[in-house]
């Protein structure tokens, strides 16, 4: 059997490692001259960046990706991040964190809530495991249980970084499926290389099962046969397949088949399609001598005005920055009508690191966007359409087409491992 | 070395250029020390990269 993947992003690496892990014959193209898409490195002045990822998977050892990468074989050390904690204002009431500030832990959030909210949050923790709401948005839901301001801002900052959106945008059954996931999976990791450590370790699962990755080489359509998909084109060659599978998310996979989607049965989805957004981000990468942040987990920052998180992945693999350095990136999650004014959402979140972190010394090193048609994903965590597509043969896989509850990669990942087991049974 | 619009301002361009010459804030620039290579064009993920021949 012969298998296509069309991208050598996460998605279509994991897909194509396990492919060939099963005895297809896989063939991976590639449009860009590097692999891993928006999950690998990037040098630069002797720094490991990323091409988009924050070297961070936020299940760590345990989750969805990890116990992937083990199945396959890809041999990826994944060290557990020590520990999550928030920054919020020293003084209740204050707005921002220009009068001081202390860290509290992630777990210890509900600490500034009243006596009485405390009471009522432990209470929902118990009775939301079985009967998780539904039908709003998290915010929402929030705002039914709690008058405290404080909540929306902490929810604000975990949806911002963790799936750049906020509160309002995400539907709280997709939340409480992240809540169940982190209860089952743990807290995050980082892949000791960073980003390319896992890329590089499914490359080298899919070559010693006699699969190729073409680099430089754009499939410009998919070719069907008797309604289902036989192959691509690139250039003026044909090649076959019996199964294809898109790491491009479904509008762009799309494209590659408009002539064979024209027909009425497909309308449902093409019209599916046009409702998908793909979610903004912004991210700073920060150079410094001395720890930022002080540990390799997540520093929330809730009080900032754009910033919503921090991490900085030198604690577990030094190698991510020249001797002696700290690598820092921070993500700030960018509304729909802020894309055409990304300048001003930058300099507020260069502002916001200023108050994060006034008395120490940090040099910006690069400043990354992402939307569009190259986005933090390519469908915002909840409205996933899955992986099927209306053609039989074809699947989409990538950030496009995340399982229900998985936050990022690992979401992603539980998109590609229900692929397989379509596939193969 | 123009840049249209479908740059997002990844950055990818900037790690890749030889002679430091893209500079990125939402969107990438080429500043004066661009030498038209086109190494660039090959890396970005959108096609954003024109080089005139």
């Amino acid at each position: 059997m012969k298998a296509i993947v069309i991208g050598a992003g996460l998605g279509g690496l994991l897909s194509a490692a396990r492919l060939s892990k099963a005895g297809y014959q896989v063939d991976v193209f590639e449009r860009l001259p590097i692999t891993g898409g928006r999950f690998t490195n990037l040098s630069y002045k002797g720094f490991q960046l990323s091409s988009g990822a924050f070297h961070i998977l936020p299940h760590g050892p345990s989750g969805p990706l990890a116990q992937f990468l083990k199945e396959v074989g890809a041999d990826v050390k994944i060290v557990r991040s020590d520990l999550t904690t928030v920054r919020v204002p020293l003084k209740k009431g204050s707005l921002d964190y220009a009068k001081g500030f202390k860290d509290i832990s992630f777990s210890d959030f509900s600490t500034l809530l009243s006596h009485k909210d405390r009471l009522k949050i432990a209470l929902l923790i118990v009775s939301t495991r079985k009967n998780h709401p539904t039908g709003s948005s998290l915010q929402a839901w929030i705002k039914t249980q709690f008058k405290d301001e404080w909540l929306v801002k902490f929810a604000d900052s975990f949806c911002g970084w963790a799936l750049s959106m906020r509160s309002d945008e995400v539907p709280v059954e997709e939340i409480f499926e992240i809540i169940e996931n982190m209860y089952r999976f743990g807290g995050p990791g980082i892949p000791i290389g960073g980003c390319k450590g896992v890329i590089d370790a499914l490359e080298s699962v899919i070559t010693a099962n006699g699969g190729e990755i073409h680099t430089k080489t754009e499939v410009s359509k998919i070719l069907l046969e008797n309604g289902k998909a036989a192959g691509v084109l690139i250039g003026e060659e044909a090649y076959k397949a019996d199964l294809v599978i898109s790491n491009l998310g479904h509008v762009a996979t799309a494209c590659l088949c408009r002539e064979a989607l024209a027909v009425e049965k497909d309308s449902e989805y093409l019209k599916k399609l046009e409702t998908l957004k793909p979610s903004a981000g912004i991210k700073i990468c920060l150079s410094a001598d001395e720890p930022l942040v002080g540990h390799s987990g997540v520093l929330l920052t809730p009080y900032a005005r754009r910033v919503n998180g921090i991490d900085e992945v030198t604690h577990v693999d030094p190698k991510l920055a020249p001797p002696g350095k700290h690598l820092t990136m921070s993500h700030q999650y960018v509304a729909p009508e802020n894309v055409k004014n990304l300048e001003a959402e930058i300099e507020l979140g260069l502002q916001d690191l200023k108050e994060i972190f006034p008395d120490k010394k940090y040099e910006v090193l690069l400043i990354q966007s992402y939307h569009d048609n190259w986005p933090v994903n390519r469908a915002a965590s909840g409205t996933d359409p899955g992986n099927e597509t209306p053609i039989p043969g074809l699947y989409v896989v990538g950030d496009g087409a995340k399982g229900r509850g998985g936050i990022e990669v690992e979401g992603l990942t539980l998109g590609v491992a229900s692929t397989m087991k379509k596939v193969l049974g | 070395m123009k840049i249209n619009d479908n740059c997002v301002g990844c950055g990818q361009c900037v790690s890749f250029c030889k002679k430091g010459a893209i500079e990125v804030k939402g969107k990438a620039r080429a500043t004066d020390a661009c030498v038209d290579c086109g190494i660039c064009v090959l890396y970005c993920p959108v096609k954003a990269i024109e080089v005139s021949a």
